[in-house]
């Protein structure tokens, strides 16, 4: 066996060592840990399906272009033309008056009689316009409704995204509370560990003194710690996991969100595999972040 | 190998040592006496880099110790050997463990730690202890666990302070002729003690402080 690789194993066992010689103050630092993350990982959760949520939305981004009645076919087909060739468009529809007197009636067959007092077909002939993945911010999208408005052919132009930035607006508000929530947490679990560990180091004091005095380098006295911060962080993050898939079970069974969320066309979604794995680093990470503050704090274990 | 020049060392306020000059050559045996406070604890420590003095120089192996960096003292230290009154051994780790402690701080692999670590207890007496907890032994295996743990990776210096301040003396002798055997291997010993039968025991220099003062230095008449 490699040197490197005995040495990590000793250090190793001296972590879990730490973690049996204060088992109780570890348990509710593991506990606490837990919890934190899971309160993370609630918001973490939130934030990426109403994030994808918007993302699906955006997708949906259409321009309708009502036309004037004395609109030819010619004018329509040269309008659909033009529209088509604009990088800003994704696709373009015609919806002629008797396909969208169609429509209405499929979609709301008990208000037919609405369309009795209104003559043969109410409707106008309309352009829907896709917009393209690449222009759908405010302004992009403002663009290219004035210059449709702009367009003689065009009676009226309406579009849905103004509901769908206000969304995004909060999803931004959401975005920064959860940040906010997160440092927070984050700040106290640090706080928690760096204490679990000076306690730690406190009972160890001895041992600490006697490694000195035989020749160990600061590294070797404090990777142990370093590790025992990690250990309690890794898991404490597995376990706030753990707990997360459970909560979303239940609420995906219990509040039937299965199907669609926000009239978008797939469930809630549990978070991804790299988001998980990031998730974990990150209690992994914070651990040793505890351990580092708790070891600056600590004289005795400076080489 | 160690050498003092007009060393100083106060601790607020109050003297430790004073103005200690000192040559101890390698392979040495040497006994540093004196009363309690004198200031034999701290030219030991000061030996082990444990605190830097105020005033002189110290010279280890042409080591001057001011100038060694604080990184560079673990490795200053694996060539010594220590020895305590109150044993500082790891009450929950094996005995075997708290002598292989000293060569895993120093990288030494799995199979040559484990040889030299049971040769060594073998040589202190204690072979068949290996798995035996420091609590369960006797003070004198204790201090033999000790002795064990600062000769394991064959230090050039030797330093033991009040090593049979807690054995008896039959205990004492035992633990003295253990250390006249590392030094007969070419370790230098420097044996901090207050214990005048130590000193009738085994004739070699003495070095005596009083009020951290070197007050007398040389070898007993027979």
């Amino acid at each position: 066996m490699s040197r490197g690789l005995t040495r990590f194993r000793y250090l190793l066992g001296e972590a879990v060592d730490n973690v049996r010689v204060n088992r109780t103050t570890a348990f509710l630092a593991l506990a606490t840990t837990t919890f934190t993350m899971l309160g993370m990982g609630v918001f973490l959760l939130l934030y990426l399906n109403v994030q994808d949520a918007l993302g699906s939305l955006r997708e949906e981004i259409k321009v309708i272009v009502y036309l004037r009645d004395a609109t030819s076919p010619k004018e329509i087909a040269q309008l659909q033309g033009e529209l088509s060739g604009d990088p800003a468009v994704a696709a373009v529809e015609f919806v002629s008056r008797e396909q969208a007197l169609a429509t209405f009636r499929a979609q709301f067959p008990s208000e037919e009689r609405l369309l009795n007092g209104l003559g043969d077909n109410p409707f106008p002939a309309s352009l829907v316009v896709k917009v393209g993945p690449a222009y759908r911010s405010s302004e992009q999208v403002g663009a290219l409704v004035q210059s449709l408005r702009a367009r003689a052919e065009a009676e009226e132009v309406l579009y849905s995204q103004d509901w769908i930035e206000n969304l995004a607006v909060a999803v931004r508000y959401l975005r920064v509370l959860g940040v906010g929530i997160g440092v927070v947490l984050a700040a106290s679990m640090v706080t928690i560990l760096a204490n679990t560990i000076k306690l730690t180091l406190y009972a160890r004091r001895e041992e600490i003194a006697i490694l000195k005095l035989i020749g160990a380098t600061t590294g070797f006295i404090k990777m142990p710690f370093v590790l025992e911060g990690a250990l309690l962080g890794g898991v404490g993050a597995l376990c706030s996991l753990f707990l997360l898939r459970v909560l979303f079970g239940l609420a995906e069974s219990k509040l039937a969100l299965k199907g669609t969320f926000w009239g978008v066309g797939h469930g809630l979604a549990f978070l991804p595999d790299r988001v998980t794995v990031a998730f974990l680093l990150l209690g992994v990470m914070l651990g040793c972040l505890g351990s580092m503050v708790s070891l600056v704090q600590f004289r005795d274990a400076r080489g | 190998m160690i050498e003092f020049f007009h060393v100083s060392k106060a601790y607020n306020g109050r003297p430790a040592l004073q103005d200690v000059s000192l040559t101890i050559e390698k392979g040495e045996f040497v006994f540093l006496t004196g009363a309690s406070g004198a200031g034999k604890t701290t030219l030991l420590r000061l030996i082990f880099r444990g605190d830097a003095p105020d005033e002189g120089q110290i010279l280890v192996n042409n080591l001057n110790l001011l100038h060694v960096k604080k990184s560079a003292v673990p490795f200053l230290r694996r060539t010594m050997g220590f020895v305590f009154q109150d044993f500082r051994l790891l009450p929950k780790k094996t005995v075997f463990e708290n002598v292989a402690l000293a060569l895993k701080v120093s990288g030494v692999p799995e199979g040559v730690l484990r040889v030299k670590t049971t040769e060594t207890l073998g040589a202190v007496g204690l072979g068949h202890k290996l798995h035996a907890l420091p609590l369960t032994l006797s003070a004198g295996e204790q201090q033999r666990v000790c002795l064990a743990r600062a000769i394991v990776n064959d230090p050039q210096i030797l330093l033991a302070d009040e090593p049979t301040g807690n054995l008896d003396a039959e205990l004492s002798g035992e633990i003295l002729d253990l250390m006249k055997a590392v030094n007969a291997r070419g370790t230098t010993v420097l044996l901090a003690t207050h214990n005048r039968d130590l000193l009738h025991r085994l004739r070699r220099r003495v070095v005596r402080l009083e009020q951290g003062r070197v007050v007398e230095d040389g070898c007993p008449e027979a």
